[in-house]
């Protein structure tokens, strides 16, 4: 027993951590009623509603699972999108020179300007439906990845590039078969570190501009003064972003076998 | 190298101008005209805005409202994320208490925080402070885990060897080689912060540059839009050139990532 303790013991103050926290969150709310439910909900309260929002549409005519559908169908189609332009943009900065110069000055600048701002554009351009979203999860999507499988093709070790022109390959055979190889695991990097963006993305326009999602869930509850929907939107917002960093985790395990950045 | 030099430069500039071209060629076609406005234009009104007011105030004074709320979370992020970073890096038991929170508060994204934030603090500055500094004191803590991890093993091996106290070896150690890292924590939460602070500006303030872009989107004036983007750009490329020279100075020892 004392064998068991001393090796999980991290693992249980963690645990022991989480409850003390609970436990306190509780008694203030609920016991010494300190906080009023508009500005902090006690847990039970919270997990209720978590319950109760599962098939209730009060107050924003979705349920918490319609909500969830419509900002994933957002996520999904334009972080597909700016996945599947970024990279063969970010490959071919980086391996022609010219390009690179070319575009290279006006791409920092781009880069510069955080994808929330693209909002209003896109709002007056394309309205508030699921395209205007979907553009918006595009413009923030596509700069990460362009940045990050830049660099990864940059970081190509100059041997490996110099054995493959000894042994008389082609520049195309050397992209194909030692630069991209060798920026896989950047190239998985970038597509983690642009789900998130895109994750935020989402939230952002649902806050500004929309009819569904998470993001205008949590906005309507607080204009009810709905804390406790509020937290329950963001805790579904985690979740949710660490559950698909999880699933690309696994596939980029499939692709990289054994190596590590 | 200088000729190379002057290539690249030459070749940006072509570049540069060839997209300003275009731009102003589709600003003056009929259909597109009414979704882009003419490049000019935009320059113009960003240089009269340094003069007459939007709404209540110029564009520095926008400006100006933005990073004081940016410098206040900020600063107080970067004070408590590096304690914490390195309370959860250096310590096991500060690392299996903090921990589980850390995570679950990782994944939420800064910008969710916007409708807690106001419902806690109101729509006054205090809550784009709180913000700022949620969306900020995680990735500085972040990189200081990671810099606390990375040290070498060898080093504090062979500083135990010597016979140092485990405060030496923090101090002397741990902490000295953890700082390149938390530089470029500092680096990417500045950029993060003032990408945040237009986002909760645009979601509740009467000031701004965040603001300035949320009301050219709701008077369909796609100038003033454009205008804001490029002064929230051309910001943020600022911050981080201070950033990195700062790196350049105070890290010249280490030449991280060269």
């Amino acid at each position: 027993m004392k064998q068991i303790i001393k090796k999980y013991q991290y693992q249980l103050i963690s645990i022991i951590s989480i409850i003390i926290f609970l436990i306190l969150w509780w008694l203030l709310c609920d016991v010494l009623n300190v906080f009023r439910t508009t500005i902090l909900p006690s847990p039970i309260k919270v997990f209720k509603s978590f319950i109760i929002k599962l098939t209730s549409t009060v107050p924003d005519g979705g349920t918490l699972i319609k909500h969830i559908g419509s900002s994933l169908v957002v996520v999904i189609s334009g972080y597909f999108i700016g996945v599947a332009i970024g990279i063969p943009t970010g490959v071919f900065m980086a391996w022609y020179k010219q390009i690179d110069h070319l575009i290279r000055p006006l791409f920092d600048f781009i880069r510069t300007i955080p994808g929330v701002a693209w909002i209003p554009v896109v709002t007056v351009w394309l309205g508030i439906d699921l395209t205007a979203k979907a553009a918006i999860i595009f413009v923030n999507v596509f700069a990460a990845t362009v940045v990050n499988v830049y660099s990864g093709i940059k970081q190509t070790d100059e041997v490996q590039i110099w054995v493959a022109q000894i042994f008389g390959a082609t520049k195309l055979e050397i992209l194909r078969k030692v630069a991209i190889p060798s920026a896989l695991p950047y190239i998985f990097t970038s597509l983690k570190v642009s789900l998130g963006m895109a994750w935020l993305g989402i939230i952002a326009a649902e806050l500004l501009a929309a009819q569904s999602g998470l993001g205008y869930m949590i906005q309507v509850a607080r204009n009810f003064g709905r804390a406790d929907l509020v937290i329950v939107g963001m805790l579904t917002i985690g979740l949710l972003g660490a559950v698909l960093t999880l699933i690309l985790e696994a596939v980029e395990r499939i692709f990289i076998k054994g190596r590590k950045l | 190298m200088k000729k190379n030099n002057l290539k690249k430069i030459i070749w940006g500039a072509s570049g540069l101008l060839a997209v300003l071209i275009i731009w102003y060629i589709a600003s003056q076609r009929e259909t597109l005209g009414k979704l882009l406005p003419n490049p000019f234009e935009v320059f113009k009104f960003i240089f009269q805005s340094f003069l007459t007011p939007i709404g209540q105030n110029t564009m520095m004074m926008h400006i100006l409202w933005s990073m004081s709320r940016v410098m206040t979370g900020y600063i107080l992020a970067c004070v408590v994320g590096v304690v914490l970073g390195f309370i959860v890096g250096w310590f096991k038991v500060g690392e299996a208490i903090i921990k589980p929170f850390y995570l679950v508060l990782k994944s939420i994204p800064s910008i969710a925080w916007i409708p807690l934030a106001i419902m806690w603090f109101g729509i006054g500055e205090e809550s784009k402070y709180f913000i700022i500094f949620i969306a900020t004191m995680l990735i500085v803590m972040t990189n200081a885990i990671d810099g606390v991890l990375d040290v070498n093993k060898d080093y504090i091996g062979v500083a135990r060897m010597l016979g140092t106290t485990e405060k030496q070896i923090f101090f002397k150690v741990v902490f000295p080689s953890a700082v390149p890292q938390i530089f470029s924590g500092l680096q990417v939460a500045l950029s993060a912060a003032w990408a945040t602070v237009v986002a909760a500006e645009m979601v509740r303030s009467s000031e701004g540059v965040g603001w300035v872009i949320l009301i050219g989107q709701d008077t369909v004036n796609m100038v003033q839009i454009f205008a804001g983007i490029m002064v929230i750009g051309v910001i943020g490329l600022i911050l981080a050139s201070i950033m990195r020279g700062v790196e350049a100075k105070l890290c010249a020892w280490n030449r991280r990532g060269k």
